[in-house]
């Protein structure tokens, strides 16, 4: 596993002079084959490994190590990777799809197999280098994220040692200092889990929907509820809650408004992370109050929504591949594609699904973990924290009930009613192996859905063992101990009635009559064939508007404009000489 | 034997659970018939509309897809998935070991969803318009419902059906001002639930529409039943009771539902039928009292 990081980062140098083809299969390839040794490391329970790389200075060399919560995270993001590069690595512009690729691939890998901060710290800087820094559009404000996670290691890092997380195990911080550390690691990976990406690219979004997100999510767990639960303050597991809790509705919103398919489809993957943050928080205040079924329930809805980050990398791939199709983005120019891409519209279906927290869907049995979770959670810390508890359930009730509402509005105005432009009545489904890829991901997230105890039990037993205490009530088929939710008799259930239902429809049938296209009595204006699109639904008013402050903020005075600005390179040589320092003192006290 | 019994009731539930719904459809209009001074049309009005319109020849478009052949269905096995989930005249059925609330909760969201797909795939721009402000309201309304059902299993300490009729049966549903307010947004909720204008005769024709309109009275039943199950179990048996038990159960559960369609058509003939753009402030004050009772029930039983 520790020569994968490099072999991806070979590729992606080499990315632009490989032969046309040969980037992606060789991506697809070492995907595979990582795939292959975690997945076989998870089922063989492998025992903990850590390996030290002779890189960096004396006393900060480099350390890897592979446990039970990165194995497990390590299935997910290759399986992801894999189908990525199968779908999104060829065409015209594969070079530079193969080098980003490769680079987040290899900055993810390094962040879950991190031993230490600054491998950690390597590994997101990689990875959000490759993402963020497009050679067009570059955001290299997302390079400030690697250094405030570096900074939050170090702060939980015992002082005069080295920011290894074996060290943070053995000897805990100060509350101050661990504190401290806490909310820095959480405004860091809320940053990495809102942050937009400011351009469009099918390989990028889709690498951020399937890789980063989860690895966001990882070094959350790693660092708040491994390394460093020893000294864990309730202050933290608020903080989560409620930045997830935030991250979610306005994410859930802006799927539901967003005018682009990919930016809706972004969205979605991004609200299933907001819900998965407010689950670790919830997970800490339960460990810390020693309740470890009311952990496990948040754990394992945690783990839940990181496996949907199969059903967002589903669901963004589709969504790309439906636009590429259809000639355009724009949801009002989309439309009727359930009939013209009838694979592809079926796949994104199937994802849409899973993320849209109905029963029998994977986000509705992570949904149903995390509620689980706030009813058993603590009812300690008196009336704020209590009320932080309330507006968290509040929270995910308003994230759910609008991804609901978003997957609704992607299924009804993009894949149903009719085209809305020749472009779109004109798309052609997608053949070859991405086709197979796209069907497979559906079928995978469907049978999780209806199954998420096996799912939970094949990779994630140890993990539930390990950082709740318990893995009591993953045994059986209902989710959770006690009388729990069932998914497949619930899905078995809903196949009965609407079997019946159907059963009584068809059963005298009779011969309908035909009408035209336009029942509603009015032809098309002439000129428009495909109908006025201001008389169809255009995917506009599916949320509730955000109410206006009835405030009115008072005028600030103009300030003087600068007279200089500090050059760029600058910039970063200060930011850079701060992490330094902060590296230096952490390790030299 | 127990199974047995188990299995009967429930055979029994769903039974009187579809005949129900388009009685209480019937019920309801001429209650509201009569309030208003009117004679009111017969309580067995729905059930001649669909055989009527069981008869007629179905009316198909080129355009449209295997979504439209099959939401009819779609939202009418919801519609009973959530009836047979919801108990009404006796606990302890055969399926009460899958009715949880947040389940019942999800088939209902889901059975708004259904007809919303139909709209779009219809393409018509009123059904289109409709289905949208339909999704606009859903939001807040399916939050509002998860927060009582939240506030409801801090009270009961899980999402059982029959654990919280229980507990309600036995007054350990503390406390009563949490109970009282999670009532309240359940009652808004219903009343939203049914001043929105039925979309149903928009989207489909002949035995489409008979079997969609079947679905959206079970769905109306669905919700008294809940709230009367929730709140006011009184009279409610269980299956091990038998049939004397379940006799009076049936009787309680009808008096119970007579009681709500009064409520709810006297509410209709005093106050009107709630205007369309009243819906969204109903539904947000509804979502409040939902996180309200969860707060009430979270700091009455904090420890500092």
């Amino acid at each position: 596993m520790a020569l994968l990081p490099p072999a991806f980062l070979l590729l992606a140098l080499l990315a632009g002079i490989l032969p046309s083809g040969t980037g992606a299969r060789a991506g697809t390839g070492l995907s595979v084959l990582g795939f292959l040794l975690s997945l076989a490391a998870v089922l063989a329970r492998a025992r903990p490994a850590t390996l030290t790389l002779p890189l960096g200075p004396p006393s900060l060399p480099l350390h890897l190590a592979l446990d039970a919560l990165s194995a497990g995270f390590l299935v997910l993001v290759l399986a992801s990777a894999a189908c990525v590069i199968t779908v999104e690595g060829h065409g015209a512009d594969e070079p530079a799809a193969v080098r980003a690729g490769a680079a987040c691939i290899a900055g993810v890998l390094l962040i879950l197999l991190a031993g230490d901060g600054m491998t950690l710290a390597i590994g997101l800087a990689i990875a959000c280098a490759a993402i963020w820094l497009d050679p067009a559009q570059p955001q290299p404000a997302a390079l400030l994220i690697p250094l405030a996670l570096l900074a939050a290691t170090s702060l939980l890092t015992p002082a005069g040692f080295a920011p290894r997380f074996d060290t943070i195990r053995a000897a805990p911080p100060e509350v101050m200092e661990g504190t401290g550390g806490a909310l820095l690691g959480v405004a860091g990976v809320g940053a990495l889990i809102a942050l937009p990406l400011g351009f469009r690219s099918p390989m990028r979004d889709a690498l951020h929907a399937g890789m980063l997100l989860p690895a966001a999510l990882f070094t959350l767990l790693r660092l708040v509820l491994d390394v460093s639960a020893a000294a864990g303050q309730p202050l933290w597991g608020e903080a989560m809650m409620l930045v997830g809790g935030v991250i979610a509705v306005c994410q859930g919103w802006i799927a539901g408004a967003a005018r682009d398919v990919d930016v809706a489809a972004g969205a979605l993957a991004r609200c299933q992370a907001g819900l998965a943050m407010a689950g670790c928080g919830l997970a800490l205040r339960c460990r810390l109050a020693d309740l470890p079924a009311g952990a496990a329930d948040a754990l394992a809805g945690v783990l839940l929504l990181t496996m949907g980050g199969l059903a967002a990398t589903l669901v963004t791939l589709a969504s790309h591949r439906l636009a590429a199709g259809a000639g355009a983005y724009r949801l009002s120019r989309l439309g009727g594609l359930l009939g013209l891409m009838p694979a592809t519209a079926a796949a994104a279906s199937g994802g849409l699904l899973a993320l849209s927290c109905v029963p029998s869907s994977l986000g509705f049995a992570a949904v149903w973990m995390l509620l689980r979770a706030v009813i058993a959670a603590p009812r300690t810390g008196g009336l704020p924290s209590q009320c932080v508890l309330a507006l968290t359930a509040a929270a995910i009730a308003a994230a759910a009930a609008l991804a609901a509402t978003a997957t609704l509005r992607l299924a009804g105005i993009v894949l149903l009613s009719r085209p809305r432009t020749p472009q779109a009545a004109a798309a052609r489904d997608i053949r070859g192996p991405p086709r197979t890829v796209l069907m497979g991901l559906s079928g995978v997230v469907a049978a999780i859905g209806v199954l998420p105890i096996p799912a939970l039990s094949l990779l994630a037993r140890p993990v539930l063992q390990e950082l709740a205490g318990t893995a009591a009530g993953f045994d059986g088929s209902a989710v959770g101990s006690g009388t729990g939710y069932q998914p497949l008799p619930v899905a078995a259930l809903l196949g009965l009635c609407i079997g019946l239902a159907l059963l009584v429809r068809f059963w005298r049938r009779r011969e309908a009559r035909p009408a035209s296209a336009w029942l509603d009595g009015r032809q098309p204006p002439f000129g428009l064939p495909f109908g006025d699109p201001a008389a169809q639904a255009a995917g506009r008013g599916f949320v509730p508007a955000v109410p206006r402050l009835p405030l009115r903020l008072p005028r600030w005075p103009a300030l003087p404009a600068w007279r200089w600005r500090l050059p760029q390179t600058g910039l970063w040589l200060i930011l850079l000489g701060a992490a330094a320092c902060l590296m230096v003192l952490a390790v030299g006290e | 034997m127990s199974l047995l019994l188990a299995l009967l009731a429930q055979a029994l539930h769903v039974g009187l659970m579809l005949l129900a719904a388009p009685l209480l459809a019937g019920v309801e209009s001429w209650l509201t018939g009569r309030l208003a001074g009117l004679r009111g049309t017969p309580p067995w009005q729905p059930m001649h509309e669909m055989a009527r319109l069981w008869r007629k020849s179905p009316i198909s478009q080129d355009n449209l897809t295997a979504v439209s052949a099959i939401a009819p269905a779609g939202e009418l096995g919801l519609a009973l998935a959530a009836a047979a989930l919801v108990p009404s005249f006796a606990t302890g059925m055969a399926l009460s070991p899958l009715a949880d609330l947040l389940v019942i909760a999800g088939l209902l969201a889901a059975g708004r969803l259904v007809p919303a797909l139909a709209a779009f795939d219809l393409g018509t721009a009123p059904a289109g318009v409709r289905a949208q402000d339909a999704a606009r309201l859903g939001v807040p309304a399916e939050a509002a419902l998860i927060l009582v059902v939240v506030a409801l299993g801090l009270m009961a300490g899980g999402f059982g059906t029959d654990q919280v009729v229980t507990q309600q049966q036995d007054g350990l549903m503390q406390p009563a001002a949490a109970l009282v307010v999670a009532l309240a947004a359940m009652l808004a909720l219903a009343l939203a639930e049914a001043s929105q204008p039925d979309p149903h005769e928009l989207l489909f024709n002949g035995p489409d529409l008979a079997i969609a309109l079947l679905a959206g009275w079970l769905r109306r039943l669905v919700w008294i039943d809940l709230i009367s199950a929730l709140f006011l179990p009184f009279g409610m048996s269980t299956v091990a009771a038998g049939p004397l038990g379940w006799l009076l159960g049936v009787l309680a559960w009808a008096a119970k539902l007579f009681f709500f369609l009064s409520g709810f058509a006297a509410v209709q003939t005093a106050l009107g039928r709630i205007p369309r753009h009243s819906l969204p402030d109903l539904l947000g004050v509804a979502a409040l009292l939902g996180l309200l009772a969860a707060i009430i029930v979270l700091a009455s039983t904090s420890a500092v």
